[in-house]
């Protein structure tokens, strides 16, 4: 819609023009106000403009006079130049009718005042401007084939001949004619040269491209072949050019376009004749015709009249067995080369053939990739560059269309919507090459949430302690080798049984929740606290290992198994640890070492195994849940569970003196001192490590004031030591 | 054509039977209508074959009809029609008109002929006419000229004329559905609605519901 103020402009305009119109003296300063808005950028203003300067130039003396017209014309070719540029058709129409008076008088004035360079240079440009877009689409961009483009755009193509039949008409001589032409120009004019006939030359040829085309664009060729008469009549020089094209031109030889049809085609050779007959006698008639050209015209009338005559008394759209003598040109284009799709999905972007081609629907993301890619590969190689360009050119313009009619603010709700099925389509529309999407930065927990959280998958561990999965075990059996890759049959669970959640969580405990304490060496002694976030989770770990160890105090009997396993892990990930710990700390020890006296030490790899074996590993966090552990159990064993005590004993990793003086408190109790005492003896003859521990405690009961201890110690002592 | 109706004329040889009754049927559907003839002077039958009767372009179809009143053979033409289009005529307009010498007319965006002896007369002379030197000021225009072959009696001129009428029609429809599909810019490509890049599919598709009507065309200056 029109702005407000480019309707008030127009309406101001309009009086302008009334007034012109009702007044000669001043419609010449009406039309030099109005140059000016030639360069408005307002479409609808230059529209304006280019009707009026039409309009002014087409008046007769009765508006304007003829000398204030001359200099008007001069006046209009920079508004003119500009006009001959904007893509519009009706501008451009108006442009092309106006430029016709404007060439004639501003060229006829050049040729009268000689040495007015710039107004010949500007006639010139403008000249330039209108011939060049006969072989173009101008205004309208071009198609994907040349083929169509001759096809499209006839108006002004055929509005242009006007406009360069002028010039070939000014720019060459015409003998004995009163009409202006370069005959009337001094031959010694110093900017219009005779030699200029050379172009005009060159622009016939340009016309008469249109008639060696291998398709018969019929308006075109037959606006052309009407506005030939005036060059044959007038230009003696140019006729055997003219009468060689037109004998040599036959409907017969022209290949049916691909865009038109067989009966378009064959309706089109009968108008192409006819006025092709009508050209000739014309120039028979006028004796234009070069006489050894005579004979050959008047058979080729003879030939038009017969055909025509042939074809009138038939039907021309009925089919005839000379149909099969048509021959289609060769198609380059694309089937589907619309410019909008009518569908937004990435098919319907990239579709260039017929939309119902069945073969469309043939997914190739079936065939293998190597397939694929040879097909692509040997498909990019055939296509030529040009076409490929051109292809391209319509999926940019598609996906342009697609951007343009569809708003930002549709694109936000669709978003705001986010089904999945609307997913793909986001991107479609939104995707810039230049945006990057990040996710923000999940906000840190703190420690009183981590053990809240470890709370909570603590108890879903237990939780599923409760469940019998024994079920699911079948089905996985049954489906795992297929389902599951061998990478993930390598872990410790390759099945889930009703014992792997104490498994993974007692790993959680022990290895998921360490962490190295650079800042406090194994090997030294150093007061220094543990970092906070050791602490934090070691404080976790023990979340986890205090939930365990109640579980186990719930039902000592039945659940040792679970201790020992426990205890197992517990000892061997943190040795593990360690281990590695220390090796580092020693092979940095050695490193400096050697960084100091390069040449004193020899292999440090060796060197640090050696120290590593002299170095007891601690087992600090074992020690110290074993020994809860003991703790906990001694007071609750009865005289009959001595066999799950010994084997508790039996099945612990390690044991040190600290945590076999625990049984000390067993010894003393009347009731079970024998299962004190079968310990002990069990420690002494299969754990030999304890050996001296247990035979330290067997030393102490010796001194005992207790009789019946005294007696079993010394006993026990004579025979161990 | 661009921002007005379409201005349309008619030609036959003698502006009195084809290009009148198209004339009258064009001008009833309410088109901007002209019409002429392309011969040397208006011949209608006369009482033989050998012996027409001939009148001067311009001379009043009130004259033609009561000269053909008073002479003798007057039951002879009024069975064969003759009476009853010059008739016709009458009520069209003033009198037949000469198209070589119409300038006076106006110009027109359709000329329609009714014989291809008239079409290559009216190209002819719009040939002609391009070569005659011009004012400077004179600017020419396109022509779109279709021949629609007729056979010259009564029956013939009425089923052409309304051939002539759907053609019309065809042109005018597609020329208003591309001044508004213009407005809206509601087309692909502009090329769909330039009048000259579609008017070989027109003709054709006209073409194929009216086998018995053979044409021509012609893109001319004028």
């Amino acid at each position: 819609m029109a702005s407000v103020s480019t309707n008030a402009i127009i309406e101001q305009l309009n009086q302008a023009r009334n007034l012109a119109f009702s007044s000669k003296e001043a419609f010449p300063q009406v039309l030099r106000q109005v140059f000016q808005f030639v360069n408005n950028p307002d479409q609808k203003i230059q529209e304006w403009c280019a009707v009026f300067l039409r309009e002014s130039f087409m008046t007769d003396e009765s508006k304007i006079s003829s000398s204030d017209k001359v200099d008007l014309a001069i006046d209009a070719l920079d508004g003119l130049i500009v006009l001959a540029n904007i893509e519009d058709t009706h501008i451009l129409k108006n442009c092309i009718d106006t430029a016709l008076v404007v060439f004639k008088l501003v060229f006829r004035y050049v040729a009268e005042n000689d040495g007015c360079t710039q107004v010949w240079l500007k006639l010139n440009e403008l000249k330039n401007s209108l011939t060049s877009k006969f072989q173009s689409t101008f205004p309208l961009p071009p198609s994907d084939t040349d083929e169509h483009d001759q096809f499209r755009n006839l108006d002004i193509k055929i509005e242009l001949i006007k406009f360069i039949v002028l010039v070939i008409d000014y720019q060459s001589r015409t003998p004995n004619s009163s009409s202006f032409s370069l005959s009337h120009v001094n031959s010694n004019h110093s900017l219009i040269k005779q030699s200029i006939e050379a172009e005009a030359f060159g622009l016939l040829d340009v016309l008469l491209k249109v008639l060696t085309s291998d398709v018969m664009v019929t308006p075109l060729v037959t606006a052309l072949l009407n506005h030939l008469s005036v060059i044959a009549k007038r230009k003696p020089q140019f006729i055997t050019k003219i009468v060689a094209v037109v004998e040599q031109y036959s409907t017969e030889t022209k290949l049916q376009s691909n865009y038109e049809t067989v009966e378009q085609y064959k309706m089109s050779k009968k108008y192409v004749d006819r006025c092709l007959k009508v050209l000739i006698n014309f120039m028979l008639k006028n004796q234009l015709v070069p006489s050894n050209y005579t004979n050959a015209l008047n058979k080729k009338i003879n030939l038009l009249v017969s055909r025509g005559e042939d074809i009138r008394k038939k039907n021309v759209l009925a089919s005839s067995p000379e149909d099969s003598n048509i021959r289609k040109r060769k198609f380059e284009g694309f089937v589907n080369s619309s410019k909008k799709i009518k569908t937004n999905d990435y098919k319907s972007l990239y579709c260039l053939t017929e939309p119902d081609n069945e073969l469309n629907n043939f997914d190739l993301s079936t065939l293998p990739q190597n397939i694929l890619v040879s097909m692509t590969l040997s498909a990019l190689n055939k296509a030529s560059n040009n076409k490929l360009n051109k292809a391209l050119d319509i999926i940019r313009d598609r996906c342009k269309y697609t951007l343009e009619n569809f708003t930002p603010a549709d694109t936000r709700v669709k978003k705001e919507n986010d089904g999945a099925d609307d997913e793909d389509d986001d991107d479609y529309y939104d995707y810039r090459t230049e945006t990057e999407f990040t996710l923000p930065p999940p906000t840190e927990l703190s420690f009183q949430e981590k053990k809240n959280h470890i709370n909570v998958i603590i108890k879903n561990f237990f939780r599923l302690a409760e469940k019998d999965v024994s079920s699911y075990d079948e089905k996985q059996d049954l489906n795992g080798a297929s389902s599951v890759s061998k990478e993930l049959t390598k872990i410790a669970i390759k099945s889930w049984k009703n014992s792997s959640w104490f498994v993974i969580l007692t790993r959680l405990a022990s290895r998921g929740m360490r962490q190295i304490d650079t800042s406090k060496p194994l090997l030294k002694d150093d007061d220094t606290a543990e970092s906070k976030d050791v602490v934090e989770n070691e404080g976790i770990s023990n979340l986890i290992r205090q939930a365990i160890f109640d579980y186990f105090l719930d039902d000592v009997h039945a659940r040792v198994d679970f201790i020992i396993e426990w205890l197992n892990e517990e000892w061997y990930s943190e040795k593990v640890f360690n281990e590695d710990r220390i090796y580092e700390e020693l092979k940095e020890k050695y490193l400096e070492e050697y960084e100091k006296k390069p040449l004193s030490t020899e292999n440090i790899e060796s060197k640090v195994q050696e120290e590593l074996e002299t170095h007891d590993i601690p087992t600090p966090i074992y020690n110290m849940w074993t020994g809860k552990v003991l703790d906990a159990i001694i007071p609750f064993l009865e005289p009959g569970d001595r066999k799950i005590f010994i084997r508790l004993l039996s099945d612990l990793p390690y044991l040190n003196k600290d945590l076999v003086s625990r049984i000390k408190s067993l010894l003393y109790d009347p009731g079970r001192s024998k299962i004190g005492f079968l310990s002990l003896q069990f420690l002494i003859m299969y754990r030999p490590p304890v050996k001296g521990a247990c035979l330290e405690i067997l030393g102490e009961l010796s001194q005992s004031d207790q009789e019946d201890l005294k007696d079993e110690a010394i006993k026990l002592l004579k025979k161990y030591e | 054509m661009e921002d007005g109706n379409l201005k349309i004329c008619t030609v036959c040889a003698s502006n009195n039977n084809r290009s009148m009754e198209s004339h009258k049927q064009l001008r009833d559907a309410g088109y901007d209508v002209k019409s002429f003839g392309t011969g040397s002077a208006v011949r209608l039958p006369g009482p033989s074959i050998d012996k027409p009767n001939v009148y001067e372009f311009g001379t009043p179809y009130e004259n033609i009809y009561q000269d053909l009143m008073s002479q003798e053979c007057r039951k002879m033409y009024e069975s064969n029609g003759l009476i009853h289009m010059i008739d016709r005529n009458r009520h069209i307009k003033r009198a037949p008109e000469k198209w070589h010498s119409n300038s006076y007319a106006g110009k027109f965006d359709l000329v329609i002929t009714c014989e291809e002896r008239c079409f290559d007369s009216v190209l002819e002379d719009l040939m002609t006419r391009l070569c005659i030197k011009t004012k400077d000021n004179e600017v020419k225009q396109i022509v779109h000229i279709i021949n629609v072959d007729i056979k010259d009696d009564n029956e013939n001129a009425v089923i052409g004329g309304k051939g002539i009428l759907k053609l019309v029609n065809m042109i005018h429809e597609f020329h208003n559905k591309s001044k508004n599909d213009r407005i809206n810019k509601s087309y692909e490509d502009e090329s769909s609605i330039i009048l000259e890049d579609q008017m070989i599919r027109i003709l054709a598709e006209w073409q194929k519901e009216h086998t018995h009507l053979p044409t021509l065309y012609s893109v001319a200056y004028y």
